[in-house]
């Protein structure tokens, strides 16, 4: 059921080492700001976000010797467009078994591009107790934000124009880790 | 190997969604064992939402949702109400004996009357069957069947097979095909066959989803024509019924409403129909008693299977939300 | 007053007597191809020139229902399906229970420019089943048959007790036979259709049981009894044997019951809710097979209206009925004789030889000297039913939208053209 969109390939942004020490550095801007990992956990937003949450985790863990708690969540239901699309959105279950109230909550994505999906998970997680704090981290933050959000920890600052499609590739769905730029036709 | 493209073009805008193919839910005509197990998934979804300190999301916000009863049934439109503002819809009710649900009134007229309000979607239950699909015919929003006389009850049977997969793999007994979660299962459904809408909508579910009905009752009460549905037997005789089954299910018998040209005394229904701990024992070693509710103590069921721990009426009763909750959702979002 | 109906083809109970102009005069057939002045002309070229038809079953709601239909609309809608003389039922508000109503009617009738109207009257006061009416009275006022049609007779004793009385003033029985407490409340025909949908089911034991009775007591007393709308293979078995038995009964079949079966109720629509029941396709077989051979007399529409807003009530308390005056012939013609099932010659046999014989009226001819009621019947143009342009007070009709060939273009009714298409 999957439409194929015209696309093709412009340019790799990443490679398989710059994604790694991307995401070192911000696993290490994570521990700083936190001043340790104690009462951090993080939350990956399905679909890319949720492997994403699970490698900070286990980099957090070689850094500090002690793992954070990963929960996966769903914004489906949260989201500020249900009544436009016109194809119906699979729900899928939201897991954070942690809970949420006085945590320092790291909300983690593979994209930052309007930030509708950023409110949605404020608002998804919110609803769950009341954190200490939400902080966002995304491996590219791609700009055309629509909403005041922003992210506190960023792989990469990519400029995109609306055509263009920011792809980033997970070793555990597509057997490889990187950042591709596709253009999208017609 | 540094800089090396994987070619592998991005997932398609929107992720992981389906066309929406039922504008709909009156009964299971048309509907893929597919779609049901989507709704199924989706409802468990909704009881999280339900567990949460703050059970509600904005996914209807902006929509409205009607319950329009034209036979009184509070707990079912309260449970339909609740499914609405879980999803932060607007409610409106009509319920019997309203001034706007008169008697004798053409139900297209009435319909005229309460489509003012612009609602996205009808919740319907009526004494007669086919209002739902009366009305479905002439209003552009969605119409939800909450029961229409002795026809269809699909939220009912949509929760019963929830709770009762869901109590099958609590037991050790997951489905062994996702779409089909109750191949090689069989379900024992016993009481007043004939005035049954749950008897009806689970027989018609619970094959769609694989599995095997057995309907008994009273012969008078045991409408012959059933069993050329597939999937489906009958017998008027209990023990026979329960045998192997792994959920006996007990249907209410409304005694003052069939008379005694319908049914002897309610006494020789009981002696002959109530479900009592003898029969499950032949039954599947696992099985569960179910009951639409509400339940007539110790006519149905014998009071210590509907307290036992083999019953589901609790949990039956309790998932009547999020099941709602999942129809409301797949019904309505999308373009409006 | 002169007229003349030119280039039709005219076939009627004596046989098919070719192309022809066809004179009427002051009320009568005057003659083929006579030639001289006429007042009127009407083109039949193509056509098929036929007697009017007779139905033996129609409600006209008159008095008492006029919201439903009247006699003006009835008697215009009859004459625009072709029929020249209806036989209205009694179950109007208040009953044709008494001689001064069935005046009013006649007198009323007179002045209508449609069919012709012989109104039955009931059997018992009020439909209640209880008392006998007065059946002189009523003959003398001008009524031809009596019936509680609508209403099963359920008492015994009472049915019998209006046959003879019937059968010593010459008046036809019309009986509604279905026996009330099998009915018991049914909608639709009882079978794997009806207990799939869970609507309360009226099995055809309950038709068969009360033809059963109806015949043997015409038997018993000499009545001749007409069976209404014959709906199953059971009940026409059983009227079978009772024929062949001896008893003076005869069977009515209706269009709905030739055409219609059970599964039309699936999407739970209220203009398919009639009594009896739409029945199986095996009951649909069993009397369209029949229509060929002797065991069917006649075909009467049962024509019932009912206002759109009644028929859009729920399944349970929608009335029963289904409106069909003007599509009977071409719903007919199409699915038998163009199909190929059935000779034109017997269709229009039971709509014109049949009915006279049933009510022992001579049969209807286009001799000079028999009465003007002829119609003109367009069997090639097809057009789909249009329920909006019926001259029936009710619109709405099961068959809205088919395309269907034999559409009456003209009738004529003691001379007079009270129907001319287009």
């Amino acid at each position: 059921m999957q439409e194929t969109e015209n696309v093709t390939l412009k340019s790799t942004i990443m490679s398989p080492a710059e994604f790694d020490r991307a995401l070192r550095r911000i696993a290490h801007e994570v521990i700083e700001r936190n001043k340790g990992a104690g009462d951090v956990a993080l939350v990956g937003i399905h679909t890319r976000g949720v492997p994403l949450a699970e490698r900070l985790a286990d980099l957090i863990e070689r850094f500090e010797g002690t793992r954070p708690p990963v929960g996966k969540l769903d914004i489906t239901l949260y989201r500020d467009d249900l009544t436009e699309i016109s194809l119906q959105p699979v729900v899928k279950r939201t897991e954070v078994d942690f809970d949420v109230h006085g945590a320092k909550i790291v909300l983690v994505d593979d994209v930052l591009y309007t930030g509708r999906t950023a409110r949605a998970a404020l608002d998804a997680v919110v609803d769950m107790g009341r954190p200490a704090a939400i902080q966002f981290a995304v491996m590219v933050d791609r700009g055309h934000r629509e909403l005041p959000i922003r992210a506190d920890y960023v792989g990469k600052n990519v400029p995109t124009s609306r055509s263009e499609i920011v792809h980033v590739l997970l070793q555990e769905i597509d057997g490889t880790d990187g950042v591709e730029l596709w253009e999208r036709h017609g | 190997m540094i800089g090396a493209a994987a070619q592998v073009p991005p997932p398609p805008t929107p992720p992981a969604a389906a066309a929406r193919r039922h504008r709909h839910l009156l009964d299971f005509t048309d509907w893929t064992a597919e779609e049901v197990v989507s709704l199924l998934d989706t409802a468990e979804v909704m009881a999280q939402v339900l567990a949460r300190p703050v059970k509600r999301v904005p996914a209807l916000q902006g929509y409205t949702v009607a319950t329009l009863f034209f036979e009184d049934s509070t707990r079912t439109r309260l449970s339909f109400e609740r499914a609405a503002r879980a999803q932060s819809a607007d409610v409106i009710s009509f319920a019997a004996g309203g001034s706007s649900l008169r008697k004798g009134e053409s139900i297209r007229d009435t319909l005229r009357t309460i489509e003012q309000l612009q609602a996205d979607l009808y919740v319907v239950r009526h004494p007669s069957a086919g209002v739902p699909h009366q009305l479905a015919r002439w209003t552009n929003g969605a119409v939800v069947n909450a029961g229409d006389g002795r026809h269809a009850h699909p939220t009912q049977a949509l929760l019963d097979a929830y709770t009762l997969r869901a109590a099958l793999t609590a037991a050790g007994l997951p489905p062994a095909e996702r779409e089909r979660p109750f191949t090689g299962r069989r379900l024992a459904v016993v009481g007043d066959v004939e005035h049954s809408r749950v008897a009806r909508s689970n027989a018609e579910l619970f094959t769609l989803l694989g599995g095997e009905v057995v309907l008994c009752g009273p012969a008078a009460l045991l409408p012959r024509e059933l069993s050329r549905l597939p999937g489906v037997h009958l017998t008027a005789d209990l023990r026979e019924a329960v045998t192997g089954a792994d959920a006996v299910m007990a249907l209410r018998i409304q005694h003052e409403r069939l008379g005694p040209k319908r049914l002897p005394s309610l006494a020789e229904y009981v002696a002959r129909y109530q479900v009592r701990p003898a029969h499950l024992e032949l039954a599947a070693p696992h099985a569960f008693v179910m009951h639409p509710g509400p339940l007539n103590r110790d006519v149905e069921v014998a009071s210590e299977l509907a307290d036992g721990e083999r019953s589901l009426v609790e949990r039956q009763v309790a998932s009547g939300v999020p099941v709602r909750m999942a129809v409301l959702y797949s019904l309505l979002v999308g373009k409006k | 007053m002169r007229l003349v109906l030119r280039g039709g083809r005219l076939l009627d109970g004596a046989g098919d007597r070719g192309v022809h102009d066809l004179y009427v005069r002051d009320g009568v057939i005057e003659g083929l191809d006579l030639g001289g002045a006429v007042d009127q002309e009407v083109d039949a070229e193509g056509r098929l020139v036929t007697p009017a038809f007779l139905d033996l079953h129609v409600h006209l709601r008159d008095p008492g229902q006029e919201v439903k239909e009247d006699l003006a609309s009835g008697l215009a809608a009859a004459a625009a399906g072709g029929y020249g003389t209806v036989v209205s039922m009694a179950n109007t508000d208040p009953v044709v229970d008494d001689p001064g109503i069935v005046a009013d009617l006649v007198a009323r009738a007179a002045r209508v420019a449609g069919a012709r109207l012989r109104p039955a009257a009931a059997i018992s006061k009020g439909l209640r089943g209880e008392e006998l009416t007065d059946m002189a009275a009523l003959r003398a006022a001008g009524a031809v048959m009596v019936t509680d049609d609508g209403v099963p007779v359920a008492d015994s004793r009472l049915f019998r007790s209006a046959c003879e009385y019937a059968a010593e003033l010459g008046l036809v029985v019309q009986t509604h036979s279905e026996e009330p407490s099998l009915r018991d409340g049914g909608v639709m025909h009882e079978g794997a259709v009806s207990q799939r949908l869970g609507l309360p089911g009226n099995p055809d034991a309950a038709e068969a049981v009360m033809i059963f009775r109806d015949g043997e007591v015409a038997r018993l007393t000499g009545a001749r009894v007409h069976l209404a709308h014959v709906s199953s293979r059971r009940g026409l078995e059983v009227a079978t044997w009772l024929k062949a038995s001896g008893a003076p009964v005869t069977v009515e079949v209706t269009p709905q019951h030739l055409t219609l079966t059970d599964e039309s109720l699936a999407g739970f629509d209220p203009v398919y809710k009639v009594a009896p029941p739409l029945r199986t396709a095996d009951d649909v077989a069993a009397l369209r097979a029949a229509l060929a051979g002797g065991a069917v007399d006649s075909i009467g529409t049962d024509h019932a209206p009912h206002t759109l807003a009644e028929k859009q009530q729920d399944m349970l308390s929608a009335p029963f009925g289904i409106a069909n005056l003007e599509v009977a012939f071409p719903l007919l013609y199409t699915r038998l004789v163009a199909a190929g099932e059935l000779p034109l010659e017997r269709l229009l046999w039971l709509l014109q030889d049949g009915p006279a014989r049933v009510m022992g009226w001579p049969a209807p001819r286009l001799d000079p000297g028999a009465p003007a009621d002829v119609t003109v019947l367009d069997l090639e143009t097809e057009r789909a039913v249009e329920g909006a342009r019926f001259r029936s007070k009710a619109k709405h009709t099961p068959w809205e939208g088919e395309p269907l060939k034999g559409w009456p273009v003209a009738t004529l009714v003691a001379g007079r053209a009270v129907h001319l298409a287009g």
